[in-house]
């Protein structure tokens, strides 16, 4: 049996956390959904550029939450969050790439202007 | 003000006047009548006996795993009740109301509810249900049961526990609230959409039912992280992977969908707050949005769910029919197997759920079967379940009776759900009652198995079992009644009866409805019995008071506890063997638990800072129905504040010597869940010594 650590902030976990990677993981993920926002304001690209910047966006969103603000590494010691970490690309495959199937097939079907924008999508 | 809103608004009580307090509905009224009437004898019961000062320093701020699932599972029951009560007029309306000659009573053109009325009685039925009362309750279970089954003293954030407790009750009151200040939605639990948007639903009803569940949500998504950290980490020595109980198992598969799909609603409801309150166009059928949208979302955390709220109870099933059979579990590794798949499986099927909505009609095959395929695992815990029983020395003791009951809803529900996974049946029965009745089947697995739970595990808590001749009674009319309003409800189902209607228009209907009011009438009486057996079991507590192994052929950890299960749990923590430990040492004699050395424990003081945050939590919910802006600010910061201030508490808990754990084990001194005064003091209380 692990003894408990007399203070809890003496946990490995707790000391791998950096005060300053948690501001800059937040600063990151707040500024770059601040500019995926203005993009979606202002309406001025095409429906695939648009699609592709929002995309990026919240990839780097991603990226600057997991190496910033949990400062995520291969190590050892992070077995568990590599894991659950590898373990949420089956479902981000799964549920976003299903449903983009499935509006793909279904706006074609249901909303007539879709049709310039992809095709009949079948 | 950020979108337009009907009628008025002022700084200091938002939206709310006092015309929103439906004091002149009789029916209402009656409500408020009987919650007075359940609340008044309690407060003063409390009151008399003196016993405030007990509820706040052993319960409200208490951090043991064991108390906080008691309170689950309290909050969960009287949730359960409400639903029941919700289902009692649904059912009556619709029998009242059926055909062009049906009388009128009350304010009703048809029956006696309103179209308005009726539409949140059957939302406020399905939300409680669902999200109040059956997850609740198996939530209640899985912290009770599953730090006992692996051998830990406590869960692996215990603070973190208190807080998902007392944000699922902010949520739970929001919805209690909701019958007596205001309105509750009128769009079904799902939220039916664009129904839920501001235009077509102006008033705080979606409010109420979006900030309930977002508050519930974020508790049940805290509460998954904790169990699957406690199942990781605080594992007993020799506990490995394979030789953990299968309810544990459950609960790991269980936990991780609620992980993963919890945050999607959360995201679901975020923006369709956002359309609500900001006036953006995520869901609205015009200007950009996408309604369609919105269905995808909620379905894709919506089935998995039902999973997160069928897995618990087939991990309960596990464990009691090996019990009364008295052998082992047949196939425990298929079994595991099974349960992760079905975890993983959840995940690729929701469309079933709209399949009539347009998608392409590959979409609709992969979904098809995929969905199908969810019927394998499923098919092979019903025959690893059978064949546990087969030769096995059968007793139909209540929890016994409750699991095989269980088994046979399984059978039905699952098939009628494969029926409803052909796309081409689908398209016939689909938003018909043959859908409610093919997920009630299947919940009421789960809620059989939550009451086999209950008479199981009542003994181990609290000390005494639960009366054995009204159990029986409980569970046949409970069956019965299962019987009479779902086999008719089917049938209706095929005859074109479409869900959530106030008023039917085919008089032919009229008999079936008269065999389900009958049914409902058996559950009626049922609840009489369940009563009944509580108040029972309390009066000869003293007779049914037994040691630790109560069913004597029960084979995981938690028997090995004295019972009712101390406060520490364990005096010492136990070295793990094998598979079904405590079985194994019953069969070799090596019962004696009471070790040669004791050693310190080290538990977490209690707070009262979890519960605190539950009362803001609530401040913040009902603050944003009523937009009563300053109250949901300052709340906000009250939560933000809380949490930063204990952040800086130095509190390191306090330590049980060794020898005192020596003398209240060697004394049989009661340590149980309802003694006083023995389990952790209060951080906050300490400030004042
Ligand atoms: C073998 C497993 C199952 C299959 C194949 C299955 C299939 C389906 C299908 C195809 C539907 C859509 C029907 C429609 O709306 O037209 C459905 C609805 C539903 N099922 Fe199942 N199901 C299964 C298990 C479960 C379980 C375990 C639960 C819950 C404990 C559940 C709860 C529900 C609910 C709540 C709905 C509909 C909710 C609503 O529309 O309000 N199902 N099921
Ligand atoms: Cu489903």
């Amino acid at each position: 049996m692990n003894p408990h650590p007399a203070d809890p902030l003496d946990h490995p976990d707790v000391r791998n956390a950096s005060a300053v990677g948690f501001v800059a993981g937040y600063a990151a993920s707040v500024g770059l959904m601040a500019i995926a926002l203005m993009v979606t304001l202002q309406h001025e690209m095409s429906y695939a550029g648009f699609v592709i910047a929002i995309a990026i966006l919240a990839g780097l969103a991603l990226l600057a939450q997991a190496l910033l603000m949990f400062q995520l590494n291969l190590s050892g010691a992070q077995r568990w969050k590599t894991i659950s970490l590898l373990l949420v690309v089956p479902l981000f495959v799964l549920s976003i790439g299903l449903t983009g199937w499935m509006f793909h097939t279904l706006y074609p079907r249901t909303m007539l202007d879709f049709m310039q924008v992809q095709g009949n999508g079948m | 003000m950020l979108v337009h809103l009907q009628g008025a608004w002022t700084p200091w009580l938002g939206r709310l006047t006092l015309s929103q307090i439906p004091y002149n509905s009789p029916i209402v009224l009656g409500a408020f009548v009987f919650a007075l009437l359940m609340a008044v004898p309690i407060v003063a019961l409390f009151t008399y006996y003196r016993r405030w000062g007990y509820l706040i320093r052993e319960w409200i701020t208490t951090l043991d795993h064991k108390k906080i699932g008691v309170m689950y599972i309290i909050i969960g029951l009287v949730m359960l009740l409400r639903g029941f009560i919700d289902g009692v007029m649904i059912r009556t309306q619709q029998l009242l109301a059926d055909g062009p000659r049906s009388a009128a009573h009350l304010q009703a053109v048809h029956g006696y509810l309103p179209p308005f009325h009726f539409d949140q009685i059957y939302s406020s039925h399905g939300t409680i249900m669902i999200i109040f009362a059956v997850t609740v309750v198996l939530t209640g279970f899985q912290n009770i049961i599953v730090p006992l089954q692996i051998g830990a003293r406590d869960m692996a954030f215990p603070y973190l526990n208190a807080v998902s407790l007392w944000l699922t009750a902010a949520g739970a009151a929001l919805v209690m609230i909701s019958l007596f200040v205001g309105d509750f939605s009128h769009a079904g639990w799902v939220g039916i959409i664009p129904l839920t948007e501001l235009p077509y639903s102006p008033g705080v009803g979606v409010d109420y039912w979006d900030w309930a569940l977002q508050l519930s949500s974020l508790g049940t998504t805290l509460g998954a992280l904790n169990l699957i950290t406690t199942i990781v980490m605080m594992r007993a020595p020799g506990m490995r992977w394979f030789r953990m109980p299968f309810f544990t198992w459950a609960t790991l598969s269980t936990q991780t969908i609620g992980l993963t799909a919890f945050p999607v609603l959360g995201v679901a409801l975020a923006l369709l707050s956002c359309d609500r309150y900001l006036g953006t166009h995520f869901y609205t059928a015009g200007l950009g949005g996408n309604l369609m949208l919105y269905t995808d979302l909620f379905w894709i955390w919506g089935h998995p769910e039902v999973y997160f709220i069928i897995l618990p109870a087939w991990g309960i099933m596990s464990e009691v029919i090996p019990t009364f059979s008295e052998k082992a579990l047949f196939g425990y590794t298929v079994m595991v197997a099974a349960t992760l798949s079905i975890a993983g499986l959840s995940w690729a099927v929701w469309l079933h759920h709209f399949f009539t909505m347009g998608a392409g009609p590959g979409v609709n095959l992969v979904f098809s079967v995929s969905t199908m395929l969810v019927g394998i695992p499923t098919g092979v815990k019903v025959f690893n379940w059978s064949l546990t029983l087969y030769r096995g020395r059968l007793r139909f003791e209540t929890p016994m009776l409750w699991a095989i009951g269980a088994l046979f809803l399984l059978l039905v529900g699952g098939l009628t759900g494969m029926m409803l996974a052909i796309p081409a049946i689908n398209y016939t029965v689909h938003n018909s009652v043959f859908v409610v009745a093919h997920f009630h089947t299947m919940f009421l697995v789960s809620v059989f198995g939550i009451f086999a739970g209950l008479m199981y595990w009542f003994p181990k808590v609290f000390g005494f079992r639960l009366d054995e001749h009204s159990g029986r009674r409980f569970f046949t009319f409970f069956s019965l009644g299962t019987v009479f309003v779902f086999a008719a409800m089917y049938i209706l189902g095929l005859m074109g009866m479409t869900r959530r209607l106030d008023y039917l228009y085919d008089p032919h209907w009229q008999p079936l409805l008269i065999i389900q009011e009958f049914g409902i009438f058996l559950y009626c009486v049922s609840v009489f019995y369940f009563c009944k057996m509580i108040y029972v079991s309390i009066r000869d507590r003293a007779k049914e008071a037994h040691g630790q192994d109560v069913w004597q052929t029960s084979r995981t950890l938690e028997w090995m506890t004295q019972t009712p299960v101390p406060f520490y749990n364990f005096a010492v923590i136990p070295v793990v063997h094998g598979r079904d430990a405590w079985a194994m040492r019953r069969d070799s004699g090596l019962t004696a638990t009471s070790p040669d050395q004791y050693e310190d424990i080290h538990l977490p003081n209690n707070t009262i800072v979890p519960a605190l945050l539950g009362g803001l939590a609530f401040g913040f919910g009902f603050g944003m129905v009523w937009r009563i802006w300053w109250l949901a600010g300052f709340s906000l910061l009250g939560i933000i504040g809380l949490v930063i201030l204990r952040s800086f508490a130095d509190d390191k808990g306090f330590t049980l010597k060794a020898a005192m754990v020596r003398r209240m084990e060697r004394n049989h001194e009661d340590t149980g869940i309802m003694t006083d005064h023995i389990s952790p003091p209060v951080a906050e209380l300490m400030l004042f010594q």
